[in-house]
């Protein structure tokens, strides 16, 4: 198909493409105001996807549940969620228990608090989506412009589906989003790490060398500059693969199975020795 | 890549070589094949006639991704890999072990992606009587591998005035391990007797030593870990890889090196390849006895 055509539609460097479907609705209460909001997804992954297929006939390849004893496929009517409470040791959950704990959605995002944006460290930042207005666009506006003016951003919480994340509620480009933030325990302190405990304090002089080659090299970060060279070179292979060319694959260097073949070689020479 | 040569030279079917094992300092399996092709010589001596247990990381030692220990040898064992059943009490089955003889099965454990291989403190037929004594000296925080060095350096006199000779490798983590080889003909409650009677002097003599289980986790001490010898409990293998982020290697040394700042990162995938010393060749030769 189309095979005279140059572009391929995914070239598209920015992405303007927006979902139409909300993925929730409800509203952003701050103590007895209410601000009517629907959530729409606004992080992509954008990257390049296969489908894994027969070689043989072309077909797509499935996934099914196998018990590993029997080695048959398990329907999902025999299948319940074990805890590993030590090893090969399984507590056995079945789903109404687990639906029976969860957080109920009460179409709230709380927000307990205003905080200054830049406070919350990004390592917290788990996913972002667009916040848009549901009925009244004058609280809403209201709020953006607040928030943009003050700098703040408001903490909360926001139960979605079956998980209640804490969450940021904030500006970006002239809208409100909020970003669900990943707890505590997700996030390990790289003191954990033994090899920081041997950090030595370094000598004045390679510091100072040090600080300068970092100022001489700064600027202001521009997502922009970086481009994803794999993403690239694989669209050029698939816009080739549309036209029908023969790709020719390029041979790894043949350095692991010799490097392999050699270290054998001299071992075996050694036993023999012994 | 050049499959067909090496097939001369191994039966094993060796399979996704470029897989990354270790991400942080990205080394693949073909390195940790090489690897243990490169360590036969020394391991293959003191690990034969062992049933084997294995810890194997199929995804790498990323944190996240699945690791396994396996007794039981996997469906599609080749039938050239000796496997030895040995009765389990626990389970009421007969469980295959894997029996290490010779290269071929030692990289075919590799292709495994066993990284980590642990022996048994006795050999087939002879399982109940333990060949080797193995002191476990395991530093616990702020207690560090200086500690473990110290204690490790008061230990060996005492097995030297005693008249035995003993060896030791670091863990590959924080901890040394201490073995001695001897005549396979006390049963394990002996050697653990008396494993831990050597703990217990050590621990009256040195406030920093703790003889005891419960004591364990007393911050700052270094407990010698008797506890590991009995029937079909391990310890890892000597030029074993371990699954910390810099592929250490828990490694034979002469004692002179056991002292403090002795650093376990120092001996890793790329360092122990290029020792050319081998401090525990022919340790099987002399066995001592004990005296109860």
């Amino acid at each position: 198909m189309g095979s005279e055509q140059e572009d391929s539609p995914q070239t598209k460097s920015v992405n303007t493409q927006v979902s139409s479907r909300s993925i929730w609705s409800g509203s952003i209460t701050i103590g007895l105001v209410n601000v009517p909001v629907k959530l729409y997804t606004m992080i992509y992954n954008k990257g390049v996807f296969f489908r894994f297929l027969h070689k043989t006939d072309g077909q797509p390849i499935k996934y099914v549940r196998v018990c590993v004893k029997e080695e048959k496929p398990v329907p999902w009517t025999e299948i319940v969620r074990g805890y590993e409470v030590s090893k090969n040791e399984y507590i056995i959950f079945e789903t109404q228990e687990l639906v029976a704990v969860r957080p109920e959605s009460d179409k709230r995002i709380r927000i307990s608090k205003f905080v200054d944006y830049f406070s919350v460290d990004p390592l917290y930042f788990d996913r972002t989506y667009a916040l848009l207005p549901d009925k009244s666009i004058d609280a809403y506006s209201l709020l953006l412009s607040a928030l943009e003016r003050t700098n703040k951003a408001g903490a909360g919480r926001i139960t979605l589906r079956t998980k209640e994340y804490p969450v940021l509620l904030h500006t970006y480009r002239g809208a409100l989003v909020l970003t669900t933030l990943r707890y505590v325990y997700d996030v390990i302190d790289p003191q954990n790490f033994e090899a920081l405990h041997k950090l030595v304090v370094p000598q004045k002089t390679e510091l100072d060398l040090a600080i300068k080659i970092v100022s001489d090299l700064s600027g202001d970060f521009d997502i922009a500059e970086f481009q994803d060279t794999y993403k690239q070179n694989i669209q050029k292979l698939i816009n080739k693969k549309i036209k029908g060319e023969k790709i020719i694959v390029e041979k790894p260097p043949e350095t692991e199975a010799k490097g392999l073949m050699v270290a054998l070689q001299e071992t075996l020479k050694q036993l023999e020795q012994k | 890549m050049d499959f067909e040569e090496l097939k001369t030279f191994t039966k094993v079917k060796l399979k996704n070589l470029d897989k990354c094992f270790y991400p942080q300092i990205n080394v693949t399996k073909s390195q940790v094949v090489e690897y243990y092709i490169k360590m036969a010589p020394k391991i293959l001596p003191l690990i034969a006639h062992r049933p084997l247990v294995l810890t194997r990381y199929p995804d790498g030692v990323d944190g996240h991704k699945m690791a396994f220990f396996a007794k039981n040898a996997p469906q599609g064992t080749p039938e050239w890999v000796k496997t030895e059943p040995i009765y389990s009490s626990s389970t009421k089955r007969n469980v295959n072990y894997i029996v290490c003889n010779d290269i071929d099965t030692l990289i075919w454990l590799a292709n495994l992606a066993a990284l980590e291989i642990h022996m048994p403190f006795s050999i087939l037929g002879e399982l109940e009587h333990p060949d080797l004594l193995f002191f476990d000296i395991d530093p616990e925080v702020p207690a560090t591998i200086s500690d473990a060095a110290e204690v490790a350096l008061l230990l060996k006199d005492k097995l030297y005035s005693r008249g035995f000779t003993p060896f030791v490798k670091t863990s590959g983590k924080k901890g040394l391990h201490v073995i001695v080889p001897i005549v396979p003909r006390w049963r394990f409650e002996q050697t653990r007797r008396f494993v831990h009677q050597i703990g217990i002097e050590l621990a009256k003599e040195n406030s920093i030593v703790v003889s005891e289980f419960k004591d364990t986790k007393t911050p700052g001490k270094v407990f010698v870990d008797y506890l590991q010898n009995s029937t079909m409990r391990t310890m890892v293998i000597p030029y074993s890889l371990r699954p910390t982020p810099e592929a250490t290697v828990s490694t034979p040394l002469e004692w002179h090196r056991i002292k403090r700042g002795l650093d376990p990162l120092d001996f890793n995938i790329f360092s122990v390849t290029q020792h050319s010393e081998d401090p525990w060749r022919g340790i099987f030769n002399k066995r001592e006895r004990l005296s109860l």
